[in-house]
Protein backbone atom coordinates (compact mmCIF):
# COMPACT_ATOMS: atom_id res chain seq x y z
CA UNK A 1 0.00 0.00 0.00
CA UNK A 2 2.75 2.37 0.98
CA UNK A 3 4.41 1.72 -2.34
CA UNK A 4 1.28 2.57 -4.28
CA UNK A 5 1.08 5.87 -2.46
CA UNK A 6 4.76 6.47 -3.08
CA UNK A 7 4.36 5.66 -6.73
CA UNK A 8 1.64 8.26 -6.99
CA UNK A 9 3.93 10.80 -5.38
CA UNK A 10 6.75 9.97 -7.79
CA UNK A 11 4.42 9.97 -10.77
CA UNK A 12 2.98 13.33 -9.85
CA UNK A 13 6.42 14.85 -9.48
CA UNK A 14 7.51 13.33 -12.73
CA UNK A 15 4.52 14.76 -14.54
CA UNK A 16 5.20 18.16 -13.04
CA UNK A 17 8.73 18.08 -14.38
CA UNK A 18 7.41 16.87 -17.71
CA UNK A 19 4.93 19.71 -18.03
CA UNK A 20 7.87 22.06 -18.00
CA UNK A 21 8.79 20.67 -21.39
CA UNK A 22 5.44 20.13 -23.09
CA UNK A 23 6.91 20.21 -26.56
CA UNK A 24 9.17 17.32 -25.70
CA UNK A 25 6.24 15.32 -24.47
CA UNK A 26 4.10 15.76 -27.58
CA UNK A 27 6.96 15.28 -29.99
CA UNK A 28 7.78 12.01 -28.25
CA UNK A 29 4.18 10.88 -28.43
CA UNK A 30 3.78 11.76 -32.10
CA UNK A 31 7.11 10.23 -33.07
CA UNK A 32 6.16 6.96 -31.48
CA UNK A 33 2.79 6.98 -33.14
CA UNK A 34 4.42 7.38 -36.54
CA UNK A 35 6.93 4.63 -35.88
CA UNK A 36 4.03 2.34 -35.15
CA UNK A 37 2.17 3.49 -38.21
CA UNK A 38 5.19 2.75 -40.39
CA UNK A 39 5.18 -0.80 -39.07
CA UNK A 40 1.58 -1.31 -40.09
CA UNK A 41 2.05 0.26 -43.50
CA UNK A 42 4.90 -2.19 -44.01
CA UNK A 43 2.53 -5.06 -43.24
CA UNK A 44 -0.04 -3.71 -45.73
CA UNK A 45 2.54 -3.42 -48.48
CA UNK A 46 3.62 -7.02 -48.03
CA UNK A 47 0.09 -8.34 -47.88
CA UNK A 48 -1.02 -6.57 -50.97
CA UNK A 49 1.01 -9.19 -52.81
CA UNK A 50 0.75 -12.15 -50.50
CA UNK A 51 -2.80 -12.56 -49.27
CA UNK A 52 -1.80 -15.12 -46.72
CA UNK A 53 1.37 -15.98 -44.93
CA UNK A 54 1.96 -19.55 -43.97
CA UNK A 55 -1.72 -19.98 -43.26
CA UNK A 56 -2.15 -16.65 -41.50
CA UNK A 57 -4.59 -14.14 -42.90
CA UNK A 58 -3.91 -10.44 -42.88
CA UNK A 59 -6.40 -9.80 -40.07
CA UNK A 60 -4.83 -12.47 -37.93
CA UNK A 61 -1.41 -10.96 -38.51
CA UNK A 62 -2.70 -7.54 -37.53
CA UNK A 63 -4.18 -9.00 -34.38
CA UNK A 64 -0.88 -10.60 -33.41
CA UNK A 65 1.01 -7.45 -34.27
CA UNK A 66 -1.37 -5.28 -32.25
CA UNK A 67 -1.51 -7.74 -29.41
CA UNK A 68 2.30 -7.75 -29.20
CA UNK A 69 2.29 -3.97 -28.74
CA UNK A 70 0.21 -4.05 -25.56
CA UNK A 71 2.50 -5.79 -23.04
CA UNK A 72 5.49 -4.13 -24.64
CA UNK A 73 3.84 -0.73 -24.29
CA UNK A 74 2.87 -1.32 -20.68
CA UNK A 75 6.38 -2.45 -19.82
CA UNK A 76 7.76 0.57 -21.65
CA UNK A 77 5.36 2.89 -19.84
CA UNK A 78 6.34 1.83 -16.35
CA UNK A 79 9.82 0.33 -16.27
CA UNK A 80 11.74 2.21 -18.93
CA UNK A 81 14.30 3.48 -16.45
CA UNK A 82 15.77 -0.01 -16.06
CA UNK A 83 17.70 0.80 -19.24
CA UNK A 84 19.65 3.36 -17.24
CA UNK A 85 20.87 0.64 -14.94
CA UNK A 86 22.40 -1.09 -17.94
CA UNK A 87 23.66 2.13 -19.43
CA UNK A 88 25.25 4.18 -16.68
CA UNK A 89 23.95 3.69 -13.16
CA UNK A 90 26.61 1.17 -12.21
CA UNK A 91 29.54 2.56 -14.12
CA UNK A 92 28.99 6.06 -12.76
CA UNK A 93 28.07 4.97 -9.27
CA UNK A 94 24.67 6.64 -9.59
CA UNK A 95 23.05 3.64 -8.01
CA UNK A 96 24.32 4.80 -4.61
CA UNK A 97 21.34 7.01 -3.98
CA UNK A 98 18.87 4.14 -4.20
CA UNK A 99 20.76 2.27 -1.52
CA UNK A 100 20.58 5.21 0.85
CA UNK A 101 16.80 5.36 1.05
CA UNK A 102 14.49 3.18 3.07
CA UNK A 103 12.54 1.85 0.12
CA UNK A 104 13.13 -1.02 -2.25
CA UNK A 105 15.89 -0.06 -4.72
CA UNK A 106 14.13 -1.68 -7.68
CA UNK A 107 10.97 0.22 -6.88
CA UNK A 108 12.93 3.47 -6.80
CA UNK A 109 14.57 2.68 -10.11
CA UNK A 110 11.23 2.00 -11.74
CA UNK A 111 9.46 4.93 -10.13
CA UNK A 112 12.14 7.29 -11.37
CA UNK A 113 10.54 7.53 -14.77
CA UNK A 114 7.13 7.20 -16.29
CA UNK A 115 7.38 6.97 -20.08
CA UNK A 116 4.41 8.64 -21.78
CA UNK A 117 5.94 7.91 -25.22
CA UNK A 118 4.62 4.40 -24.70
CA UNK A 119 1.06 5.64 -24.85
CA UNK A 120 1.49 5.77 -28.64
CA UNK A 121 2.44 2.10 -28.67
CA UNK A 122 -0.49 1.11 -26.51
CA UNK A 123 -2.96 3.15 -28.55
CA UNK A 124 -1.85 1.60 -31.82
CA UNK A 125 -2.01 -1.84 -30.23
CA UNK A 126 -5.54 -1.26 -29.01
CA UNK A 127 -6.72 0.03 -32.37
CA UNK A 128 -5.23 -2.95 -34.19
CA UNK A 129 -6.65 -5.49 -31.77
CA UNK A 130 -10.13 -3.98 -31.86
CA UNK A 131 -10.35 -3.51 -35.64
CA UNK A 132 -8.93 -6.96 -36.43
CA UNK A 133 -11.34 -8.53 -33.92
CA UNK A 134 -14.24 -6.82 -35.62
CA UNK A 135 -13.09 -7.92 -39.05
CA UNK A 136 -12.54 -11.50 -37.97
CA UNK A 137 -15.81 -11.38 -36.06
CA UNK A 138 -14.16 -12.66 -32.91
CA UNK A 139 -16.41 -12.21 -29.90
CA UNK A 140 -14.56 -11.85 -26.65
CA UNK A 141 -16.78 -12.86 -23.76
CA UNK A 142 -16.39 -12.17 -20.06
CA UNK A 143 -14.06 -15.08 -19.39
CA UNK A 144 -11.82 -14.27 -22.29
CA UNK A 145 -11.59 -10.60 -21.42
CA UNK A 146 -10.18 -11.63 -18.05
CA UNK A 147 -7.77 -13.99 -19.81
CA UNK A 148 -6.88 -11.11 -22.10
CA UNK A 149 -5.94 -8.84 -19.19
CA UNK A 150 -4.04 -11.63 -17.42
CA UNK A 151 -2.13 -12.40 -20.58
CA UNK A 152 -1.14 -8.79 -21.15
CA UNK A 153 -0.04 -8.32 -17.55
CA UNK A 154 1.96 -11.55 -17.69
CA UNK A 155 3.46 -10.44 -20.99
CA UNK A 156 4.50 -7.10 -19.53
CA UNK A 157 6.10 -8.93 -16.61
CA UNK A 158 8.08 -11.13 -19.00
CA UNK A 159 9.35 -8.06 -20.82
CA UNK A 160 10.31 -6.43 -17.54
CA UNK A 161 11.98 -9.60 -16.29
CA UNK A 162 14.11 -10.01 -19.39
CA UNK A 163 15.06 -6.35 -19.28
CA UNK A 164 15.84 -6.50 -15.57
CA UNK A 165 17.91 -9.64 -15.91
CA UNK A 166 20.14 -8.30 -18.65
CA UNK A 167 20.38 -4.86 -17.05
CA UNK A 168 21.45 -6.50 -13.77
CA UNK A 169 24.39 -8.07 -15.59
CA UNK A 170 25.78 -4.53 -15.42
CA UNK A 171 26.55 -5.07 -11.74
CA UNK A 172 29.21 -7.54 -12.90
CA UNK A 173 30.25 -6.02 -16.19
CA UNK A 174 29.73 -2.33 -15.26
CA UNK A 175 27.52 -1.76 -18.27
CA UNK A 176 25.38 -4.12 -20.29
CA UNK A 177 23.59 -1.82 -22.67
CA UNK A 178 24.84 -3.60 -25.80
CA UNK A 179 23.69 -6.95 -24.54
CA UNK A 180 20.34 -5.61 -23.44
CA UNK A 181 19.75 -3.93 -26.79
CA UNK A 182 20.57 -7.13 -28.63
CA UNK A 183 18.13 -9.15 -26.56
CA UNK A 184 15.44 -6.54 -26.66
CA UNK A 185 15.55 -6.32 -30.41
CA UNK A 186 14.84 -10.01 -30.76
CA UNK A 187 11.45 -9.09 -29.32
CA UNK A 188 10.60 -7.57 -32.69
CA UNK A 189 10.48 -11.06 -34.18
CA UNK A 190 7.64 -11.88 -31.87
CA UNK A 191 5.33 -9.41 -33.59
CA UNK A 192 4.84 -11.96 -36.36
CA UNK A 193 3.72 -15.57 -36.16
CA UNK A 194 6.70 -17.60 -34.96
CA UNK A 195 5.58 -20.50 -37.15
CA UNK A 196 6.97 -18.60 -40.15
CA UNK A 197 10.48 -18.84 -38.74
CA UNK A 198 13.10 -21.53 -38.92
CA UNK A 199 13.17 -24.14 -36.14
CA UNK A 200 16.17 -22.61 -34.34
CA UNK A 201 14.73 -19.10 -34.27
CA UNK A 202 11.44 -20.51 -33.06
CA UNK A 203 13.25 -22.34 -30.25
CA UNK A 204 15.10 -19.20 -29.19
CA UNK A 205 11.95 -17.08 -29.20
CA UNK A 206 10.01 -19.64 -27.23
CA UNK A 207 12.45 -20.87 -24.63
CA UNK A 208 15.60 -18.72 -24.47
CA UNK A 209 14.15 -15.23 -24.71
CA UNK A 210 10.49 -16.22 -24.43
CA UNK A 211 9.09 -13.28 -26.34
CA UNK A 212 6.87 -15.60 -28.40
CA UNK A 213 4.91 -16.32 -25.23
CA UNK A 214 4.31 -12.63 -24.79
CA UNK A 215 2.52 -12.16 -28.08
CA UNK A 216 2.24 -14.92 -30.60
CA UNK A 217 1.11 -17.83 -28.43
CA UNK A 218 -1.53 -15.95 -26.41
CA UNK A 219 -2.72 -14.19 -29.56
CA UNK A 220 -3.20 -17.51 -31.30
CA UNK A 221 -5.38 -18.59 -28.40
CA UNK A 222 -7.69 -15.65 -28.92
CA UNK A 223 -7.79 -16.25 -32.64
CA UNK A 224 -8.88 -19.75 -31.82
CA UNK A 225 -5.85 -21.57 -33.15
CA UNK A 226 -4.56 -22.93 -29.85
CA UNK A 227 -5.63 -24.08 -26.39
CA UNK A 228 -5.66 -21.86 -23.31
CA UNK A 229 -3.37 -23.95 -21.12
CA UNK A 230 -0.56 -24.31 -23.67
CA UNK A 231 -0.55 -20.60 -24.44
CA UNK A 232 -1.66 -18.21 -21.71
CA UNK A 233 -1.11 -20.89 -19.08
CA UNK A 234 2.54 -21.30 -20.03
CA UNK A 235 2.87 -17.56 -20.42
CA UNK A 236 1.86 -16.97 -16.80
CA UNK A 237 4.24 -19.69 -15.67
CA UNK A 238 7.08 -18.14 -17.66
CA UNK A 239 6.25 -14.72 -16.21
CA UNK A 240 6.58 -16.07 -12.68
CA UNK A 241 9.82 -17.93 -13.41
CA UNK A 242 11.54 -15.13 -15.33
CA UNK A 243 10.67 -12.39 -12.87
CA UNK A 244 11.92 -14.54 -9.97
CA UNK A 245 15.22 -15.21 -11.70
CA UNK A 246 15.58 -11.58 -12.74
CA UNK A 247 14.84 -10.21 -9.28
CA UNK A 248 17.22 -12.70 -7.65
CA UNK A 249 19.93 -11.65 -10.11
CA UNK A 250 19.26 -8.00 -9.35
CA UNK A 251 19.53 -8.65 -5.61
CA UNK A 252 22.71 -10.64 -6.05
CA UNK A 253 24.05 -7.76 -8.11
CA UNK A 254 23.43 -5.35 -5.23
CA UNK A 255 25.81 -7.31 -3.02
CA UNK A 256 28.68 -6.97 -5.46
CA UNK A 257 27.92 -3.41 -6.50
CA UNK A 258 31.16 -1.45 -6.29
CA UNK A 259 29.98 2.13 -6.60
CA UNK A 260 32.50 4.55 -8.13
CA UNK A 261 35.23 6.75 -6.76
CA UNK A 262 34.48 10.36 -5.99
CA UNK B 1 26.57 3.90 18.10
CA UNK B 2 28.96 2.74 15.41
CA UNK B 3 31.17 -0.31 15.78
CA UNK B 4 33.65 -1.14 13.05
CA UNK B 5 35.66 -4.34 13.41
CA UNK B 6 38.45 -5.49 11.10
CA UNK B 7 36.64 -3.95 8.19
CA UNK B 8 38.24 -4.79 4.84
CA UNK B 9 37.19 -4.05 1.29
CA UNK B 10 39.08 -5.46 -1.60
CA UNK B 11 38.32 -4.40 -5.13
CA UNK B 12 39.12 -7.00 -7.72
CA UNK B 13 39.97 -6.13 -11.25
CA UNK B 14 41.54 -7.89 -14.17
CA UNK B 15 45.13 -7.09 -14.78
CA UNK B 16 45.61 -4.53 -17.49
CA UNK B 17 48.58 -4.15 -19.75
CA UNK B 18 49.80 -0.89 -21.24
CA UNK B 19 49.19 0.16 -24.83
CA UNK B 20 46.84 -1.15 -27.47
CA UNK B 21 48.63 -4.49 -27.65
CA UNK B 22 48.22 -4.71 -23.91
CA UNK B 23 44.50 -4.06 -24.18
CA UNK B 24 44.16 -6.89 -26.65
CA UNK B 25 46.24 -9.13 -24.42
CA UNK B 26 44.02 -8.17 -21.50
CA UNK B 27 41.05 -9.59 -23.36
CA UNK B 28 42.55 -13.04 -23.35
CA UNK B 29 44.14 -13.20 -19.92
CA UNK B 30 42.21 -13.31 -16.72
CA UNK B 31 44.75 -12.43 -14.10
CA UNK B 32 42.89 -10.98 -11.15
CA UNK B 33 44.52 -8.24 -9.13
CA UNK B 34 43.05 -7.33 -5.78
CA UNK B 35 43.47 -3.92 -4.25
CA UNK B 36 42.62 -3.40 -0.63
CA UNK B 37 40.92 -0.03 -0.46
CA UNK B 38 40.18 -0.52 3.22
CA UNK B 39 42.46 -2.81 5.16
CA UNK B 40 41.54 -4.19 8.57
CA UNK B 41 40.13 -1.04 10.15
CA UNK B 42 38.52 -1.03 13.59
CA UNK B 43 37.05 1.76 15.67
CA UNK B 44 34.05 2.69 17.78
CA UNK B 45 32.10 5.91 17.71
CA UNK B 46 29.80 6.92 20.55
CA UNK B 47 26.47 8.71 20.37
CA UNK B 48 26.69 12.43 19.75
CA UNK B 49 30.35 12.40 18.72
CA UNK B 50 31.59 14.37 15.74
CA UNK B 51 34.44 12.43 14.22
CA UNK B 52 36.66 13.59 11.39
CA UNK B 53 37.60 10.74 9.12
CA UNK B 54 40.54 11.89 7.11
CA UNK B 55 43.25 10.82 4.75
CA UNK B 56 44.66 11.77 1.39
CA UNK B 57 42.83 11.09 -1.87
CA UNK B 58 42.34 7.40 -2.45
CA UNK B 59 43.14 6.53 1.17
CA UNK B 60 39.87 4.65 1.53
CA UNK B 61 37.69 7.23 3.27
CA UNK B 62 34.75 7.09 0.92
CA UNK B 63 34.93 3.32 0.72
CA UNK B 64 34.65 3.07 4.51
CA UNK B 65 31.74 5.50 4.56
CA UNK B 66 30.04 3.55 1.79
CA UNK B 67 30.28 0.39 3.85
CA UNK B 68 28.89 2.18 6.90
CA UNK B 69 25.99 3.54 4.87
CA UNK B 70 25.25 0.14 3.36
CA UNK B 71 26.15 0.94 -0.25
CA UNK B 72 29.05 -1.50 -0.31
CA UNK B 73 29.34 -4.93 1.20
CA UNK B 74 32.69 -5.48 2.98
CA UNK B 75 35.00 -8.26 1.82
CA UNK B 76 35.58 -9.22 5.45
CA UNK B 77 35.10 -7.81 8.92
CA UNK B 78 31.91 -6.11 9.92
CA UNK B 79 30.32 -2.90 10.97
CA UNK B 80 27.25 -2.29 13.08
CA UNK B 81 25.43 1.03 13.16
CA UNK B 82 22.99 1.49 16.00
CA UNK B 83 22.51 -2.27 16.24
CA UNK B 84 21.96 -2.80 12.52
CA UNK B 85 24.36 -4.25 9.99
CA UNK B 86 23.91 -1.66 7.24
CA UNK B 87 24.68 -3.76 4.16
CA UNK B 88 22.41 -6.59 5.32
CA UNK B 89 19.41 -4.49 6.29
CA UNK B 90 19.77 -1.58 3.95
CA UNK B 91 16.28 -0.22 4.23
CA UNK B 92 16.19 -0.29 8.03
CA UNK B 93 19.60 1.28 8.11
CA UNK B 94 18.59 3.98 5.65
CA UNK B 95 15.78 5.08 7.92
CA UNK B 96 18.20 5.98 10.70
CA UNK B 97 21.04 7.55 8.78
CA UNK B 98 21.49 10.60 6.64
CA UNK B 99 24.26 11.01 4.11
CA UNK B 100 25.63 13.85 2.05
CA UNK B 101 28.16 13.16 -0.64
CA UNK B 102 29.60 16.54 -1.49
CA UNK B 103 30.26 15.75 -5.11
CA UNK B 104 26.91 14.23 -5.88
CA UNK B 105 23.48 15.57 -5.12
CA UNK B 106 20.58 13.47 -3.97
CA UNK B 107 18.00 16.10 -4.79
CA UNK B 108 15.54 15.90 -7.65
CA UNK B 109 17.31 17.84 -10.33
CA UNK B 110 14.33 19.06 -12.35
CA UNK B 111 11.99 19.95 -9.52
CA UNK B 112 11.71 22.89 -7.18
CA UNK B 113 13.42 22.24 -3.87
CA UNK B 114 10.13 22.20 -1.94
CA UNK B 115 9.10 19.15 -3.99
CA UNK B 116 12.25 17.30 -2.97
CA UNK B 117 11.27 17.79 0.64
CA UNK B 118 7.71 16.64 0.12
CA UNK B 119 8.93 13.51 -1.69
CA UNK B 120 11.39 12.81 1.12
CA UNK B 121 8.60 13.27 3.63
CA UNK B 122 6.78 10.38 1.96
CA UNK B 123 9.88 8.25 1.52
CA UNK B 124 10.86 8.49 5.17
CA UNK B 125 7.31 8.44 6.47
CA UNK B 126 7.67 11.68 8.38
CA UNK B 127 4.47 12.79 10.10
CA UNK B 128 3.01 16.20 9.28
CA UNK B 129 3.83 17.55 12.70
CA UNK B 130 7.46 16.34 12.64
CA UNK B 131 7.79 17.59 9.11
CA UNK B 132 6.79 21.09 10.10
CA UNK B 133 9.09 21.13 13.12
CA UNK B 134 12.03 19.83 11.13
CA UNK B 135 11.49 22.27 8.30
CA UNK B 136 11.34 25.16 10.73
CA UNK B 137 14.53 24.02 12.36
CA UNK B 138 16.31 23.38 9.07
CA UNK B 139 15.22 26.71 7.70
CA UNK B 140 16.58 28.39 10.78
CA UNK B 141 20.02 26.78 10.58
CA UNK B 142 20.39 26.53 6.80
CA UNK B 143 18.24 29.44 5.56
CA UNK B 144 16.49 27.21 3.07
CA UNK B 145 13.56 29.58 2.55
CA UNK B 146 15.80 31.88 0.50
CA UNK B 147 15.72 29.45 -2.41
CA UNK B 148 13.20 26.77 -1.53
CA UNK B 149 11.00 27.55 -4.54
CA UNK B 150 13.83 27.42 -7.06
CA UNK B 151 14.44 24.45 -9.30
CA UNK B 152 17.33 22.40 -7.97
CA UNK B 153 19.44 22.71 -11.10
CA UNK B 154 19.42 26.50 -10.81
CA UNK B 155 20.84 26.51 -7.27
CA UNK B 156 24.38 27.68 -6.65
CA UNK B 157 26.81 25.15 -5.22
CA UNK B 158 26.52 26.66 -1.76
CA UNK B 159 22.72 26.60 -1.86
CA UNK B 160 22.72 23.08 -3.20
CA UNK B 161 24.97 21.89 -0.42
CA UNK B 162 22.71 23.47 2.20
CA UNK B 163 19.72 21.86 0.49
CA UNK B 164 21.46 18.48 0.41
CA UNK B 165 22.29 18.76 4.08
CA UNK B 166 18.69 19.66 4.83
CA UNK B 167 17.45 16.75 2.77
CA UNK B 168 19.70 14.34 4.67
CA UNK B 169 18.34 15.59 7.99
CA UNK B 170 14.61 15.72 7.36
CA UNK B 171 13.93 12.35 8.97
CA UNK B 172 16.03 13.16 12.03
CA UNK B 173 18.70 10.51 11.49
CA UNK B 174 20.71 9.10 14.37
CA UNK B 175 23.89 9.17 12.32
CA UNK B 176 24.90 11.70 9.71
CA UNK B 177 27.63 10.90 7.20
CA UNK B 178 29.20 13.82 5.44
CA UNK B 179 31.61 13.14 2.63
CA UNK B 180 33.43 16.40 1.92
CA UNK B 181 30.50 18.67 2.76
CA UNK B 182 32.43 21.90 2.20
CA UNK B 183 34.25 21.05 -1.01
CA UNK B 184 34.37 23.97 -3.41
CA UNK B 185 32.46 26.34 -1.14
CA UNK B 186 33.40 29.91 -0.28
CA UNK B 187 34.40 30.93 3.23
CA UNK B 188 31.01 32.33 4.25
CA UNK B 189 29.04 29.30 3.12
CA UNK B 190 31.61 26.98 4.70
CA UNK B 191 31.12 28.78 7.97
CA UNK B 192 27.33 28.49 7.69
CA UNK B 193 27.51 24.80 7.00
CA UNK B 194 29.83 24.21 9.93
CA UNK B 195 27.57 26.15 12.28
CA UNK B 196 24.57 24.19 11.05
CA UNK B 197 26.32 20.87 11.67
CA UNK B 198 27.28 22.00 15.16
CA UNK B 199 23.75 23.12 15.88
CA UNK B 200 22.24 19.86 14.69
CA UNK B 201 24.69 17.85 16.74
CA UNK B 202 23.90 19.87 19.85
CA UNK B 203 20.14 19.93 19.40
CA UNK B 204 19.52 16.30 18.45
CA UNK B 205 22.67 14.51 19.64
CA UNK B 206 23.20 13.39 16.05
CA UNK B 207 26.40 11.39 15.62
CA UNK B 208 28.41 12.87 12.76
CA UNK B 209 31.10 11.19 10.70
CA UNK B 210 32.79 13.61 8.39
CA UNK B 211 35.47 13.32 5.75
CA UNK B 212 37.22 16.40 4.53
CA UNK B 213 40.44 17.84 3.19
CA UNK B 214 39.79 21.11 4.95
CA UNK B 215 41.62 21.45 8.23
CA UNK B 216 39.22 24.27 9.13
CA UNK B 217 36.26 21.88 9.12
CA UNK B 218 38.07 19.59 11.47
CA UNK B 219 39.29 22.28 13.80
CA UNK B 220 35.86 23.74 14.19
CA UNK B 221 33.81 20.60 14.35
CA UNK B 222 35.64 17.54 15.49
CA UNK B 223 36.85 16.60 18.88
CA UNK B 224 38.22 13.38 17.55
CA UNK B 225 39.83 12.37 14.30
CA UNK B 226 40.64 9.10 12.65
CA UNK B 227 43.32 9.20 10.01
CA UNK B 228 43.75 6.51 7.42
CA UNK B 229 46.37 6.05 4.80
CA UNK B 230 46.47 3.42 2.07
CA UNK B 231 43.46 1.75 3.70
CA UNK B 232 45.02 1.40 7.14
CA UNK B 233 44.22 3.33 10.27
CA UNK B 234 47.23 5.38 11.31
CA UNK B 235 45.78 7.60 14.01
CA UNK B 236 42.73 7.72 16.21
CA UNK B 237 42.45 10.32 18.93
CA UNK B 238 42.06 13.94 19.86
CA UNK B 239 42.66 16.77 17.49
CA UNK B 240 44.68 18.89 19.89
CA UNK B 241 47.35 16.26 20.23
CA UNK B 242 47.82 15.96 16.53
CA UNK B 243 47.94 19.66 15.92
CA UNK B 244 50.50 20.20 18.60
CA UNK B 245 52.72 17.44 17.36
CA UNK B 246 52.17 17.75 13.62
CA UNK B 247 50.20 20.79 12.64
CA UNK B 248 52.72 23.40 13.72
CA UNK B 249 54.38 24.00 10.37
CA UNK B 250 53.28 27.05 8.41
CA UNK B 251 54.34 28.48 5.12
CA UNK B 252 54.69 32.20 4.55
CA UNK B 253 54.91 33.36 0.95
CA UNK B 254 56.25 36.85 0.32
CA UNK B 255 56.54 38.61 -3.03
CA UNK B 256 59.07 41.42 -3.07
CA UNK B 257 60.23 43.98 -5.63
CA UNK B 258 63.84 42.98 -5.42
CA UNK B 259 65.10 39.97 -3.51
CA UNK B 260 68.83 40.63 -3.89
CA UNK B 261 69.35 41.80 -0.32
CA UNK B 262 67.31 38.97 1.08
CA UNK B 263 69.50 36.42 -0.60
CA UNK B 264 72.43 37.49 1.54
CA UNK B 265 70.63 36.97 4.84
CA UNK B 266 71.15 33.73 6.71
CA UNK B 267 67.73 33.29 8.29
CA UNK B 268 68.72 30.27 10.32
CA UNK B 269 71.68 32.04 11.94
CA UNK B 270 69.68 35.20 12.54
CA UNK B 271 66.93 33.40 14.47
CA UNK B 272 69.18 30.67 15.76
CA UNK B 273 67.00 27.85 14.39
CA UNK B 274 67.75 24.58 12.67
CA UNK B 275 66.57 23.97 9.10
CA UNK B 276 63.85 21.59 10.32
CA UNK B 277 62.18 24.53 12.05
CA UNK B 278 62.91 27.19 9.46
CA UNK B 279 63.59 26.78 5.80
CA UNK B 280 63.83 29.53 3.22
CA UNK B 281 63.37 29.14 -0.52
CA UNK B 282 63.99 32.07 -2.82
CA UNK B 283 62.81 31.85 -6.37
CA UNK B 284 63.29 35.06 -8.33
CA UNK B 285 61.38 37.65 -6.37
CA UNK B 286 59.22 35.31 -4.38
CA UNK B 287 60.29 34.05 -1.04
CA UNK B 288 58.75 31.04 0.59
CA UNK B 289 59.50 30.33 4.22
CA UNK B 290 58.57 27.08 5.91
CA UNK B 291 58.53 27.60 9.65
CA UNK B 292 57.58 26.05 12.95
CA UNK B 293 55.08 28.36 14.56
CA UNK B 294 55.94 27.08 18.03
CA UNK B 295 59.47 28.42 17.59
CA UNK B 296 59.06 31.60 15.64
CA UNK B 297 56.19 33.88 14.68
CA UNK B 298 55.23 34.90 11.20
CA UNK B 299 55.65 38.56 12.11
CA UNK B 300 59.32 38.09 13.01
CA UNK B 301 60.00 36.63 9.59
CA UNK B 302 57.88 39.21 7.82
CA UNK B 303 59.53 42.16 9.56
CA UNK B 304 63.00 40.88 8.72
CA UNK B 305 62.00 40.66 5.08
CA UNK B 306 60.37 44.08 5.17
CA UNK B 307 63.50 45.69 6.54
CA UNK B 308 65.41 44.48 3.51
CA UNK B 309 62.97 44.73 0.65
CA UNK B 310 59.70 46.27 -0.51
CA UNK B 311 56.95 43.75 0.00
CA UNK B 312 54.35 43.45 -2.73
CA UNK B 313 52.25 40.62 -1.44
CA UNK B 314 52.22 38.22 1.45
CA UNK B 315 50.25 35.16 2.49
CA UNK B 316 50.39 32.57 5.25
CA UNK B 317 49.34 29.02 4.58
CA UNK B 318 48.30 26.38 7.04
CA UNK B 319 49.79 22.95 6.74
CA UNK B 320 47.17 21.02 4.89
CA UNK B 321 45.79 17.79 6.10
CA UNK B 322 47.54 15.74 3.47
CA UNK B 323 50.92 16.87 4.73
CA UNK B 324 50.03 15.95 8.26
CA UNK B 325 48.83 12.57 7.10
CA UNK B 326 52.01 12.06 5.14
CA UNK B 327 54.10 13.01 8.13
CA UNK B 328 52.22 10.72 10.45
CA UNK B 329 52.52 7.89 8.03
CA UNK B 330 56.26 8.36 7.87
CA UNK B 331 56.88 8.80 11.57
CA UNK B 332 53.98 7.16 13.33
CA UNK B 333 52.13 8.80 16.18
CA UNK B 334 53.02 8.16 19.79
Amino acid sequence: MRYIRLYKVFLLQYLKALMQSKVDFFVGLIAFFFTQLAGIVFLYLIFEHIPNLNGWSFEQLLFIYGFAQLPRGIDHLFTDYIWMLAMRMVIRGEFDKYLLRPINPLFQLIAERFQPDAIGEILVGMILVVTSCVKMEIKIGFFNSIVFVVSIVAGAIIYTAIKLFFASIAFWTKDSIGLLQLVYETADFAKYPVSIYDKKVRFILSYIFPFAFVAFYPASYFIGKAKLLTTVGIEVLIAIITITIAYATFNKGLTIYESAGN
Amino acid sequence: MIVVENLTKEFKSFKKYPGFKGTVKGLFTREVVGKKAVDDISFRIGEGEIVGYIGSNGAGKSTTIKMMTGILVPTSGRCVVNGIIPYEKRMENAQQIGAVFGQRTQLWWDLPLTETFSILKEIYNVSDKDFKNRMDFLDQVLNLSEFINNTVRTLSLGQRMRADLGAALLHNPKVLYLDEPTIGLDVVVKENIRLAIKEINKEYKTTVVLTTHDLGDIEELCNRIIIIDAGKKVYDGGLKNIRDTHGYMRIIDIDVKNADQIKDIDFNARFNLLTEDLKVNINGNSISVNFNRNRISASEIASLVMENATVRDMSIKDTDINQIVKKIYKNGVN
